[in-house]
């Protein structure tokens, strides 16, 4: 067979295999097709590729410091709070990937099998139709062409597999899912939770739910995970498996049915569209250390490349019938970019509990506040609201004043322990705007002769009025708490440093102000879906990975179902 | 044990090979090797000098026993900015000259109690030229994350958990006994 035509030819092809692609990889090998998953960097197999998983505090040579002339190369990925020596080898660096800012934007991103799953914050809250149907309410974007019901059976789906921690609620703005037990939380997050509870209506803090496996179950086992160990060291990837990422979970199922075949160094060019059969036939690839052209074909293609990866690839899918991009009749491809707005964080102390402490494993959490402003109704000047984290905890220290003996007689004792510490960060929506847009750039091109993308986000009005806000909302409830010494900040970063990078590939129910309909199948192009970040056509608030992984699975399973009816 | 003993060994053994340059006269070679700054055999005997007053070696291990002063210009030199190694090796001779005023001998060259001596004014932080602060507080920084950060301390001091398991929420702080 050799290098054929039919030798690369499979029943599916997934571009990406990180949080969602790898979902695409594993629900459509466990269907019986032959996939071809593309990713454009290495591959990483656990744990022997998390070389760093289990090294002590002193064997990195910096003590977990990033060198100053890596800083300085890579401005971009060093503002990122997990770029730190233990993690470095998982982050795209600047210089070897450029893009064109037109205005300041954090694109930081994880070029590898597995991607930025390996990295993330496994925070995993649900959405309800108070955000599905914030769009249509509010008169923002376009109203999403799916409901609550439409993707609860699939949040229970993928949350099985993947192992969720949490706690049942009963928040109708948070809605409960298939939760293995929650970790404790401290006892001031616990006293914060009953007195936001007591003084607040329709406010509550709860166990932040969250990708570990908190007491697994056979399907875990199934996967060679086990329990989570509180070590907080999930960045490294871990050798434990005891939380979600692709390389412990999605991607290893798919390769154990011998159904996948997973290509790294696959740089995907564009989506090769046939003009006479009127539909997606393939991919166009640039192998990465080669830069040997190669196409493959599949009659349904999944585009999971991580959401403004994903918009480079479609803009740059050119062909007679479109000439700007894959499904682009309607000129909004790379439009309506949003991202959650993580600037505003509030820090406080609180002198009670001094009788109590937490101590033992270092918990991969926190409590968690949902979205509470304009849920009901809309009530303050700007459109929308924010969830929040909330941590409570003590610092033990030792005294590091002065010198010689009496500091090393110090540095030898126990440690002191601190106050209570208590903490917030803002997790705000942002509003999808024709302004705040992705595109190619018409010269230059990256070494693989890819168009460099072009990003044109930034923050609004809105997102301003909601910062001042949160910060006035939040002083007033932990002034109320007894809180003291509190401080806010707005550390003023740039769009993109949350890594919640969304939209420019819409969904929607009318083809000529959305790209992709209900199932994530583009209007004019039903044979291509898109299931990464780049199909939200708002962002609510939630840590939005755990709606990818629902979406890709729920449009995976449509897709298989589609293609044995050859609807596609 | 063995360990520091052989660490001993290999430090009179650098200190022997250091004397021969001194003899002719000529400026010492560094033991250590940076590459973003220039560093004399002399002006590392001041920091060394330094990183083991901050933590002094005694009945249990000090600054010396966890290689201190070399993570310290390591770190200076692959973590801080050209400006900032600029400012830290101006500081260095500031802070000598400093010595100079106070005890009237080279910080490298005088006794444990003359080189507190000299701490005890910087610390005070009068009159302390900017840069030999600046030299001195990243001095004490650095040797503390050398320390607070060695395998000795985080094995047998403060116990480092790679694997800590379960996590406690809330639990009554033990008075001490």
């Amino acid at each position: 067979m050799g290098d054929s035509k039919q030798s690369r030819t499979f029943d599916a092809i997934v571009i990406g295999s990180g949080m969602s692609g790898g979902w695409a990889a594993k629900e459509f090998c466990e269907k019986g097709l032959k996939t071809l998953v593309l990713e454009r960097g290495r591959n990483v197999v656990q744990p022997k590729d998390f070389t760093t998983t289990n090294m002590m505090p002193w064997e990195f040579k910096h003590r977990g410091e990033i060198p100053y002339e890596i800083q300085k190369e890579n401005p971009v990925v060093s503002r990122c709070y997990a770029f730190r020596e233990d993690a470095e080898q998982f982050f795209v660096k600047d210089k070897e990937h450029p893009y064109i800012q037109d205005k300041p934007f954090d694109w930081i991103r994880g070029y590898q099998v597995g991607g930025k799953s390996i990295m993330w914050a496994r925070q995993t809250q649900r959405w309800s139709d108070f955000d599905f149907e914030g769009p249509a309410r509010d008169g923002y974007a376009v109203d999403w062409p799916i409901r609550y019901k439409d993707i609860a059976p699939w949040y229970s789906y993928v949350e099985k597999f993947a192992g969720i921690s949490g706690n049942k609620d009963g928040l109708p703005n948070l809605p409960d899912g298939e939760f293995l037990p929650p970790l404790d939380l401290s006892c001031v997050e616990n006293y914060f939770k009953d007195f936001v509870a007591k003084n607040y209506k329709d406010r509550n803090v709860i166990y932040g739910r969250c990708a570990h496996l908190t007491q697994p179950k056979q399907i875990h086992f199934e996967q060679g995970r086990s329990q989570c160990q509180n070590r907080s060291l999930c960045q490294r990837g871990c050798p434990f498996g005891g939380y979600f990422n692709a390389n412990s979970t999605t991607i290893p199922w798919a390769e154990k049915t011998g159904n996948m075949t997973l290509r790294p160094f696959s740089v995907v060019h564009s989506i090769i569209y046939d003009d006479e059969k009127g539909k997606a036939v393939g991919v166009h690839v640039i192998d990465a250390n080669t830069k040997e052209s190669i196409e493959y074909y599949a009659p349904v293609i999944f585009v999971n490349a991580g959401a403004y990866n994903s918009n480079l690839i479609l803009l740059n899918s050119k062909s007679k019938r479109f000439p700007n991009g894959l499904g682009n009749d309607n000129g909004i491809l790379g439009k309506y970019a949003a991202f959650h707005n993580y600037r505003a964080s509030i820090h406080a102390k609180y002198d009670g509990f001094q009788d109590t402490k937490s101590e033992g494993g270092r918990r991969p959490t926190s409590a968690y506040m949902p979205r509470f402003r304009n849920l009901y109704k809309q009530e303050t000047d700007f459109l929308r609201g924010y969830a929040l984290t909330f941590y409570a905890g003590r610092w033990s220290y030792n005294d590091q004043s002065g010198f010689g003996e009496d500091l090393k007689n110090n540095l030898l004792k126990e440690p002191t322990l601190g106050p209570w510490s208590v903490g917030s960060g803002m997790m705000g929506e942002t509003i999808p705007k024709e302004t705040n847009f992705l595109s190619l750039d018409t010269e230059k091109k990256d070494d693989w002769g890819v168009p460099l993308l072009k990003i044109n986000i930034d923050y609004d009005d809105n997102d301003e009025k909601m910062i001042k806000d949160f910060f006035e909302q939040m002083t007033e409830m932990y002034t109320k708490a007894g809180f003291t010494d509190i401080k806010t900040n707005d550390s003023k970063q740039a769009p993109g440093l949350d890594i919640h990078h969304m939209g420019g590939v819409r969904m929607g129910k009318d083809p000529k102000t959305s790209l992709l309909n209900k199932w994530h199948q583009f209007h004019n192009c039903p044979n291509v879906f898109v299931t990464d970040g780049a199909c939200m056509t708002s962002t609510s608030t939630q840590n939005p990975s755990l709606t990818f992984m629902a979406m890709t699975a729920r449009a995976a399973n449509y897709a298989v179902e589609q293609l044995k009816k050859r609807e596609i | 044990m063995d360990r520091r003993s052989s660490i001993k060994t290999l430090l009179l053994l650098s200190a022997g090979t250091a004397l021969l340059p001194s003899c002719l006269q000529e400026e010492k070679k560094a033991s250590v090797t940076v590459k973003n700054f220039k560093i004399s055999g002399n002006e590392e005997d001041i920091i060394s000098a330094v990183s083991d007053t901050i933590i002094p070696q005694g009945k249990t291990p000090g600054a010396k026993d966890v290689g201190a002063y070399q993570f310290a210009l390591m770190m200076m030199d692959d973590c801080y900015s050209p400006e900032d190694q600029q400012k830290f090796m101006k500081g260095l001779k500031e802070f000598d000259d400093f010595s100079k005023k106070k005890i009237n001998q080279s910080f490298a060259k005088a006794t444990p109690a003359k080189r507190e001596e000299v701490l005890k004014s910087i610390e005070s932080k009068k009159d302390i030229p900017e840069n030999a602060a600046f030299f001195y507080n990243n001095m004490k920084r650095l040797t503390l994350e050398a320390f607070t950060q060695s395998k000795y301390y985080l094995t047998q001091v403060h116990v480092y958990q790679l694997v800590p398991g379960k996590f406690y929420g809330c639990v009554p702080v033990k008075k001490a006994s």
